[in-house]
């Protein structure tokens, strides 16, 4: 049975290899510091207490006042999940440090994240919009897409050419 | 010689609109005569911005989205979700709930394999004989989930707490006959393709991948087994009873396409194993437990994962105590599977660049969602 | 030895060459001279078509084909126009002749449009130096093997040409692939057919019959490796599938056929059948007696007899397309200069050695049963062995997965002996 473990028992691991990398714990994930993420991250795939080799998960969450970028890893011989977090600040050009040297299997899953939510994964190989095209206006993912910028409606009438519904912007509600 | 005959690379473009892409999934890929130098991946043709959608949605309208993303496994999907909303909301499923619900899945791991099989064998050149004798099997179990669900693809059967209906009578007679015609049918396959001089020639050696880029690249299911690596959902973080059944885990020898081909058989026979005992052993009492239609779980976060056909399918939920997921994010296995298509294919001949691809079956609605 | 047909009248229809000799000998005396000449070509072709080329296409080429394949693959086939779908071959050209022919616009349209006319052309030429029975021969010329091998390497320059002419990448790949393909499949093709050459000491295919007939053996007995090393390269150089790179379906969508459509199409697609069986009825001929079946032509038309075997040794085409995967280019190009060139070598020093052995000691007629047992051994050993030498280790491949209980990491391979 896979242990999950905890914020703490994951900053624990953290602490120990790289100290002062844990900005705090909530009860199921390990906060890290963005700066230190890929140092603490390589320390934690290469000690073989940790052991922490697969990254299995990357997800981003958008929480109005700042994204987390998710990562859940996976260690098969120990045979338990931590879940790292990190924070990014700011709406216009969150940044979050890439984890792609690390984990090879990250670059598709932050490039995803950044086709989905904007945040740029400083140190990749070769962001790109994965999904959608280059060009795309806004960031579906966010909880104000259709308020953003580019002026999307719901619909099908972002598409150049068809003209615009003249609608005001879709309140957003806090 | 060289030197002489200028030659220069150039782009060929497999797909979207090719035979062997499963879909619509495009690889640029840069030859040099046959040889592939770089290869670029062009997804999001299918992109319906699932995750998006589910955010307006209450956690039971979801179940329904799940089939659509993997649509060669939709049990599979449906039963990742709901085991998401039940640890995001500490739901109990009753024993018989849980004993149809591996049923379910192992019998939709014979089906998405019985296509990953044929699509392979086709994929290597196989002209059609592989994968119309899988389907002829697929038959039979598509038969199982309409008589059980009412659909035969976008089963939508699960429900958080449970199963949506009793198993009908005539179920069991019908799993029966599959538990029974099923081995032959692998044999005859086994002995079709395993031992074919030209099969051999052709996925042998071709898409190696090393357990310690298996392993980096995040990979899941048959392409981490085909590796060597022993790793399976349902033995290392069991759900659903899976501690309960006796079976084992297939795992290759060098990683390439071949050891991803025989992996995937044998699985087949495991899941017969699974779905026999289950069906031996199916308990009485209630299938589910009541869950209310607007389901509010706590405040919180939850990753539940299972082992689908294709790896693992994790579904990481936060919630934030309204009847809508706050994040619903898909962890599909077919997409982070394909991390490591550029690897193995540069290198290869373009025909070697259609069996990797083949080998690590992908279905294009999870990887685009 | 008696002659294959005791008469020669042209009511005996166990031969309908008496026929169209009687008939050309009586145009002779009406119509002016030459006329005959070009009467007994068309009443050749007419003949040939009517009888066999057409409905062997249509009926055993498309629907047979078909329905083959559809009982191999669990499926029904075609059985829906006509009496057990028989009429769909027919439906199939209609749909095929109604459909706009695309042509690409950067496509180089004189070429593309002349491609499959050249296409067609050698499959109905390959046909008149087929002998069908003792006179049922188009062009009975004394070096029809050879002829056949010229004629039979043409469709090469049409495939290459549909292929460079679309201007699309995959058509490129074909036209290439089947280039090299045609290079590396005609040496031992026709090392092959040297071999049976040597034995019956002549290169016309009615002496190969007579020769078959004369020794009472087929020579697919005398050569059995011959046989096989023909039946690969045939179907190699024809786009058979097991080996079909050049129109590869699942690799480069349909190679030189991609940009084709309509009746362009439809002709690549029939006159492909049209070679597979030509190919066929030729290695009839020079392998399987023919139309000779020991001595049942005396009583059966032996036009009957060659096209039953024709239309056998075509379903084993069938057969390796319903059945195996295919090779990759290169793959099939190591096997062609490292497995079936050797192979063909040994084969013809083999058979010369027999056959000067033969000339030198006069033995008697019977002694070629043991010369034939001699060689399908030999085949046998030579084939494994020299597989062997070139790293056949099927017992060093496990076709089964390791199984394991436990989960947790990578587990290495255990050294085998």
């Amino acid at each position: 049975m896979t242990r999950e473990l905890t914020g703490s028992e994951a900053a624990a691991l953290a602490e120990a290899l790289v100290p002062g990398s844990v900005a705090r714990t909530s009860e199921t994930a390990c906060y890290l510091k963005p700066e230190m993420l890929v140092e603490t991250l390589r320390a934690l795939r290469d000690d073989p207490a940790a052991n922490l080799v697969h990254l299995t998960n990357l997800c981003g969450v958008d929480y109005w006042d700042h994204f987390e970028v998710v990562y859940h890893i996976q260690s098969f011989e120990k045979n338990h999940l931590a879940c790292f977090k990190v924070e990014a600040w700011g709406r216009e050009k969150p940044e979050v440090p890439s984890v792609t040297p690390v984990y090879h299997g990250a670059w598709m899953q932050e490039c995803e994240a950044y086709d989905l939510f904007g945040i740029r994964f400083t140190g990749h190989p070769n962001l790109y919009r994965i999904l959608l095209w280059e060009g795309y206006p806004g960031w579906p993912l966010r909880k104000d897409f259709l308020a953003m910028p580019g002026g999307l409606q719901p619909g099908l009438g972002e598409f150049a050419g068809v003209a615009r519904r003249q609608e005001p912007p879709v309140k957003v509600v806090e | 010689m060289s030197g002489i005959i200028k030659s220069e690379p150039f782009v060929i473009n497999i797909g979207p609109q090719h035979p062997s892409t499963h879909g619509v999934f495009r690889i640029k890929a840069t030859v040099d005569g046959e040889k592939v130098i770089d290869a670029e991946m062009v997804m999001g043709y299918l992109h319906r911005s699932m995750e998006k959608l589910a955010e307006e949605r209450t956690y039971t309208q979801n179940i329904p989205f799940t089939d659509r993303t993997d649509y060669l496994s939709s049990m599979s999907n449906n039963l990742g979700y709901c085991l998401a909303v039940e640890k995001l909301a500490g739901i109990e499923v009753p024993p018989r709930g849980n004993a149809i619900r591996v049923i379910m899945a192992e019998l939709q791991r014979l089906a998405s394999h019985c296509m990953a099989v044929g699509a392979f064998a086709n994929d290597t050149g196989a002209w059609q004989t592989p994968v119309m004798w899988a389907f002829r099997e697929r038959e039979k179990i598509l038969d199982i989930f309409e008589v059980t669900s009412g659909a035969r693809l976008t089963c939508n059967y699960m429900r958080i707490g449970g199963v949506a209906f009793d198993l009908r009578p005539e179920f069991e007679p019908m799993v029966r006959r599959v538990l029974r015609e099923f081995p032959p049918f692998i044999d005859e396959m086994e002995g079709l393709l395993s031992g074919n001089e030209i099969f051999i020639a052709r996925t042998r050696g071709v898409g190696v991948l090393s357990p310690e880029m298996a392993i980096n690249s995040s990979l899941s299911g048959p392409m981490l087994r085909g590796s060597g690596i022993a790793w399976d959902i349902r033995k290392a973080d069991p759900y659903c009873g899976y501690e309960q059944y006796d079976f084992d885990i297939p795992i290759g020898y060098n990683g390439d396409s071949y050891d991803r081909f025989i992996v995937r058989l044998e699985e087949m026979r495991q899941s017969l194993k699974i779905i026999q005992q289950a069906l031996d052993g199916l308990p009485g009492g209630p299938f589910r437990t009541e869950v209310p239609l607007a389901l509010r779980p706590p405040k919180g976060e939850a990753y539940a994962r299972i082992e689908s056909p294709r790896g693992e399918l994790g579904y990481y939920l936060v919630s934030d105590e309204s009847p809508a997921p706050y994040r619903f994010h898909i962890r599909p296995p077919s997409f982070i599977n394909l991390s490591a298509l550029k690897e193995m294919t540069v290198g290869g001949t373009v025909a070697d660049a259609i069996v990797v691809l083949g080998s690590i079956d992908i279905v294009v609605g999870e990887i685009d969602r | 030895m008696t002659p294959f047909l005791v008469s020669d009248k042209w009511y005996d229809i166990r031969d309908l060459g008496n026929l169209s000799r009687a008939i050309l000998e009586a145009a002779d005396r009406i119509l002016p001279f030459g006329v005959v000449y070009v009467l007994a070509a068309v009443l050749g072709f007419v003949a040939s078509f009517l009888l066999f080329v057409l409905p062997s296409q249509l009926f055993v080429g498309v629907y047979g084909e078909r329905r083959i394949i559809g009982r191999m693959q669990s499926r029904l086939g075609p059985n829906r126009v006509g009496p057990f779908g028989l009429l769909q071959p027919i439906a199939d050209a209609i749909k095929l002749i109604q459909k706009e022919a695309l042509t690409p616009t950067q496509a180089d349209r004189a070429v593309m449009y002349v491609a499959p006319i050249i296409f067609v052309m050698p499959a109905v030429l390959l046909w008149a130096v087929i002998p069908f029975g003792e006179n049922m021969v188009i062009a009975d010329i004394p070096v029809s093997l050879l002829y056949f091998l010229a004629v039979s390497s043409l469709p090469v320059i049409a495939t290459f040409m549909a292929g460079w002419s679309a201007n699309n990448k995959y058509s490129l790949f074909g036209a290439m692939r089947i280039v090299s393909m045609a290079i590396s499949y005609e040496s031992p093709l026709v090392l092959a057919l040297l071999g049976a050459v040597v034995v019956t000491g002549t290169i016309s295919l009615s002496g190969m019959v007579a020769w078959a007939d004369e020794f009472n053996i087929w020579m697919a007995f005398v050569q059995p490796l011959a046989l096989v090393i023909y039946f690969i390269c045939v179907s190699a150089e024809l786009n058979r599938t097991p080996v079909d790179i050049a129109e590869a379906e699942s690799e480069i969508v349909a190679g030189y056929l991609t940009e084709y459509s309509g009746m362009k199409w439809g002709l690549f697609y029939g006159m492909d059948i049209g070679y597979a069986l030509a190919a066929s009825g030729f290695a009839v001929t020079v392998f399987l007696g023919g139309w000779t079946f020991f001595g049942l032509e005396q009583w059966v038309p032996g036009w009957l007899i060659f096209i039953a075997k024709t239309h056998l040794f075509y379903f084993l085409f069938i057969w390796t397309r319903g059945t195996l995967p295919r090779l990759r280019a290169d793959q099939l190009m190591a096997f062609a200069w490292k497995f079936l060139l050797p192979l063909g070598v040994f084969n013809l020093l083999i058979v010369s050695t027999e056959r000067m052995l033969w000339a030198e000691q006069d033995y008697a007629k019977g002694l070629i049963y043991l010369f034939a047992l001699i060689n399908i051994v030999l085949s046998g050993a030579l084939v494994y062995a020299w597989a062997r030498f070139n790293g056949y280790r099927p017992e060093r491949t496990p076709t089964r997965p390791r199984l394991v209980k436990q989960v947790g990491g990578y587990i290495p391979i255990e050294e085998r002996p």
